[in-house]
């Protein structure tokens, strides 16, 4: 027995066969065995592409810890493949350990002969550990019985014993997960499992264990959207008008049961349009909205998001950002809307832009939007992504709020954002703010430049001072911004800054670069627009400062971020750390690159 | 909430707002007037009112009546009103639209407003041409009429506002013209008190930039829909040459046949009951058993 304190494996399977069923039911297990888990499925952008081909790649990539863990880490340890195709497609991504062990199911192999023997030879020769296997015969008959479903219940039966996971207690989470299948389906799977288990593919000696501690406090199990989902009906929004886009769409899914049993309603716009019209109609009559997209639907919602400014009708819209530009990579991950988001419409439209890092970001992210879109009456958007969107986290039960009014909103949510509570009074252009429904307070709003009567006017002075009134808003936010997340050394030789999904990466970079006897500091970003008004001061505290971005750079094109940064501090902030391969930022990358910067820079 | 208060009755004058800004002879001038007379015989409370816009000459009527408004953007008044309507049932919705805002930067946010059959007013402001940009093509234009877009004559045969209701499912369909004051007030009438989406289409005046699209001077050409049981009464004042034949607003295989004789028939074309999308959606709702706050996580502790 090998014990473990920090651990990744993945599971591969073509799209359709249960590989991130397999993955959610051993990490329920694990999890409620007190380890910490961070789970990032793969999903292929088509729903059932041909199997056996490279682009039928699904599955799951989890990684474990005996202590918390914020990301999903750089290298798995063990990997569990279906078949050869989709083992060579991933060996390409590098994310293989050494010392790897690859479990390869060989069922395929009659047909592939050649295929298989150079992608055998290829992990061999690459230092890993193959093991190769079938599935028995007992388990292959029920398989058949079942039309080829049930494979992921045999290598989750593998994993279990090689993680030495008890087997009666991993049975209750499968049959948790499969609770609507009928009985002898049901059986059936469980049956495969059991084989699986007993497929003694590893020795006792070989088998990988945790130090987990049952959990003292109650725990929660979410992914990112789902989290955004819980969080907005805990923040009291009580309309929600979306559009099918992916990977924004499970939000709405997870509403459209939840938000009716809380009093709100659910609309399915016919277009991105359309449903930003009808969060900006619903906010005018009085009640909290919100909408969610991503990429593409940020675009098409511009012309709205412009309206919402000038009409100070507040509006929220989650934008969960995937690889673009155009159609890009719809199930993978990237940081490149930024500029859509703060700088988006047309005109001068001063807005609000907060990103969220992890599980419980996105749970409170929908309070502080709807806190900063009603006291300034603006638009804010939220700026997710598909790596958070759908990797799940252990965390503790989140405190839960039950917002109304949001002048009552709690210290601890704007202590979150790293936000002091607003200016009570702040200057609107229009006086008149009211809800249809009061006698005697009826007004008009438009997207033309109004006085404060509400009245449209062209003058000069009047459009000067809307503009004036509107930017005033995003100072009052500026001035109440306090000191963002920092990490390690708060001055040296290196400052990693990042915001969004690479918190995790950032902090575990930074602790293990200080480990190794770097001076290097990290600080985090959750409100990307506006920024606080001291950051170059922190900025001068080191002699480098470089950004981390899942986006593209080179010497001649400066990263979103970077530029941002640039701009608002003078200071020479580098798009170092940067990638666009859809992936989430690994820790090793970032290591890596910080040291061959700071080796290079130090021998000028 | 009830429509008459005895105590402060709604006027003509209750209902101004700014000064209205449109050109001489423009036939916004009449809907606007039209409008507020109607508020005025049914008394509907200025509070309770939303007059919503897009943009064009017609988007500015919101500016000019004193209840509540969004002057919104070009063709987008549907969701807006959507979002009103899901928000604040009790809100009497108007929107306003014109016909380049209605049937092609809006097209597809009409179809599904139509589909949908959430209650309010839909007013059509139809003078065939664009008029705010200074005569461009518009989808009603008609063929052959010069503009700046197509200064050898619109290309194709103009959209019919009416065929396009009546194809996408619409509860209540009518068509009328601003310059006959009293057909144009009982056809908002029988608008309002339908319950639903009710398309009323609007012949209108823009004697600047397409003074032929309607011959207000003639009435010769136009004949009345009318019904005893269910129609809206022909307006011999108004249009003293006029020819009438009967039609029944129910049966929708006349109505599609009569859609054929557009722009030159008026009158109340199709009306049936049909399921609300706002009532639907608002009753789920409350049919849902209400679950407290407190259980909200529940489902997701492990």
């Amino acid at each position: 027995m090998q014990k473990k304190k920090d651990f990744r494996f993945e599971l591969l399977m073509d799209a359709g066969n249960g590989a991130q069923k397999a993955g959610d039911i051993l990490i329920k297990a694990f999890a409620k065995k007190g380890i910490y888990v961070f789970i990032e499925p793969i999903i292929p952008a088509e729903i059932s592409p041909p199997k056996r081909t490279p682009f039928s790649l699904s599955g799951a990539v989890i990684r474990l810890s005996d202590s918390d863990i914020t990301n999903i880490g750089s290298f798995s340890d063990v990997v569990m493949v279906e078949h050869e195709i989709l083992l060579e497609r991933r060996f390409q991504d590098q994310e293989f350990n050494e010392g790897c062990t690859v479990f390869l199911d060989l069922g395929s192999k009659k047909r592939a002969q050649d295929a298989y023997d150079a992608v055998e030879k290829k992990v061999v020769d690459s230092g890993y550990n193959l093991v190769t296997f079938t599935i028995a015969e007992e388990a292959e008959a029920i398989i058949k019985s079942l039309n080829g479903n049930g494979k992921n219940m045999y290598y989750l039966g593998i994993m279990a014993r090689l993680f030495n996971v008890d087997k009666d207690f991993l049975i209750t989470f499968i049959r948790q997960t499969f609770k609507k299948l009928p009985k002898d389906k049901l059986d059936s799977n469980i049956q495969i499992f059991e084989y699986g288990f007993l497929a003694n593919l590893v020795a006792d000696s070989d088998c990988i264990s945790f130090d987990g501690a049952a959990h003292k406090s109650e725990k929660v199990l979410l992914d990112g959207n789902t989290a955004v989902a819980l969080g907005v009906i805990d923040a009291g929004i009580r309309l929600y008008a979306g559009y099918p886009i992916t990977p924004a769409s499970s939000i709405m899914h997870s509403l459209a049961r939840l938000l009716p049993a809380y009093g709100g309603v659910l609309h399915q716009a016919e277009d991105e349009i359309s449903a930003i019209g009808t969060v900006i109609g619903s906010y005018f009559a009085g009640v909290p909205a919100i909408t969610a997209t991503s990429g593409p639907g940020l675009s098409l919602k511009q012309e709205f998001i412009g309206l919402s400014v000038a009409s100070e009708i507040p509006c929220i819209i989650v934008d969960v950002q995937r690889g673009g530009p155009s159609t890009g990579l719809p199930t993978r991950t990237e940081q490149t809307d930024l500029f859509a988001a703060a700088y988006g419409s047309h005109g001068d439209g001063p807005k609000v832009v907060i990103s969220v890092a992890n599980v419980d970001d996105c749970f409170y992210v929908p309070h502080i939007a709807r806190y900063i879109a009603e006291v300034c009456r603006l638009p804010v958007i939220i700026l997710s992504d598909y790596m958070i969107s759908v990797s799940y986290r252990v965390v503790d039960k989140l405190k839960q709020c039950q917002l109304e009014d949001v002048k009552e909103i709690d210290d601890f949510v704007l202590d979150h954002f790293y936000l002091d509570r607003l200016p009570d009074t702040i200057e609107m252009v229009k006086e008149n703010q009211n809800s249809p429904g009061i006698p005697d307070q009826m007004r008009r709003v438009t997207g033309l430049n109004t006085g404060a009567s509400g009245a449209i006017e062209y003058s000069a002075d009047s459009n000067h001072r809307a503009h004036q009134i509107r930017s005033q808003k995003i100072h009052a936010i500026r001035h109440a911004l306090k000191t963002p997340e920092r990490f390690g050394a708060e001055s040296g030789d290196l400052l990693l800054v990042g915001w969004g999904s690479s918190r995790g990466a950032i902090e575990e970079a930074v602790q293990s670069l200080e480990a190794d006897g770097y001076s290097v500091g990290g600080l985090h970003f959750k409100m990307v627009y506006p920024l606080p008004l001291n950051i170059a001061d922190i900025f001068k505290s080191y002699q480098h400062v470089v950004t981390v971005e899942m986006a593209y750079g080179d010497s001649l094109k400066s990263t979103p971020f970077s530029m941002m940064l640039r701009s608002e501090t003078l200071c020479d902030v580098k798009g170092l750390i940067c990638e666009a391969k859809g992936r989430p930022i690994k820790p090793i990358y970032l290591i890596e690159k910080a040291q061959s910067f700071l080796k290079e820079v130090q021998h000028v | 909430m009830s429509n008459s208060n005895v105590v402060n009755p709604v006027t003509m004058k209750d209902l101004k707002s700014s000064d209205p800004r449109w050109c001489t002879g423009c036939g916004d001038y009449t809907i606007l007037v039209g409008l507020r007379k109607f508020m005025v015989q049914n008394q509907i409370f200025r509070e309770n009112t939303v007059n919503i816009s897009g943009i064009g000459c017609s988007g500015r009527i919101p500016h000019y009546m004193n209840t509540y408004g969004i002057h919104s953007i070009h063709g987008r008044a549907i969701p807006i009103a959507l979002g009103v309507a899901l928000a604040k049932p009790e809100l009497k919705l108007f929107i306003h639209s014109g016909d380049g805002d209605s049937l092609s930067i809006g097209g597809n946010h009409l179809l599904h407003g139509i589909k949908k059959n959430f209650n309010c007013v839909y007013l059509l402001f139809d003078n065939q041409i664009y008029g705010l940009t200074k005569s461009q093509t518009s989808p009603t234009t008609r063929q052959g009429l010069p503009t700046q877009s197509h200064p050898s004559g619109a290309m194709i045969e103009p959209i019919n506002p009416i065929s396009f209701a009546l194809g996408a499912g619409a509860s209540f369909v009518a068509t009328t013209a601003e310059w006959m004051g009293t057909h144009f007030v009982e056809t908002l009438d029988a608008a309002f008190k339908h319950p639903g989406f009710s398309f009323v289409h609007i012949a209108q005046r823009c004697p600047k930039f397409n003074p032929t699209a309607w011959n207000f001077q003639d009435s010769s050409w136009l004949t009345f829909l009318v019904d005893e049981k269910n129609g809206i009464a022909a307006d011999q004042k108004a249009a003293p040459d006029s020819k009438t034949v009967p039609h029944s607003p129910c049966s929708y295989e006349d109505a599609i046949a009569v859609s054929k004789d557009v722009p030159n028939v008026f009158g109340l074309v199709y009306q049936e009951e049909k399921p609300m999308y706002d009532k639907l959606v608002i009753d789920a709702t409350k049919a849902q058993k209400q679950r407290s706050l407190d259980t909200l996580l529940d489902d997701y502790i492990i």
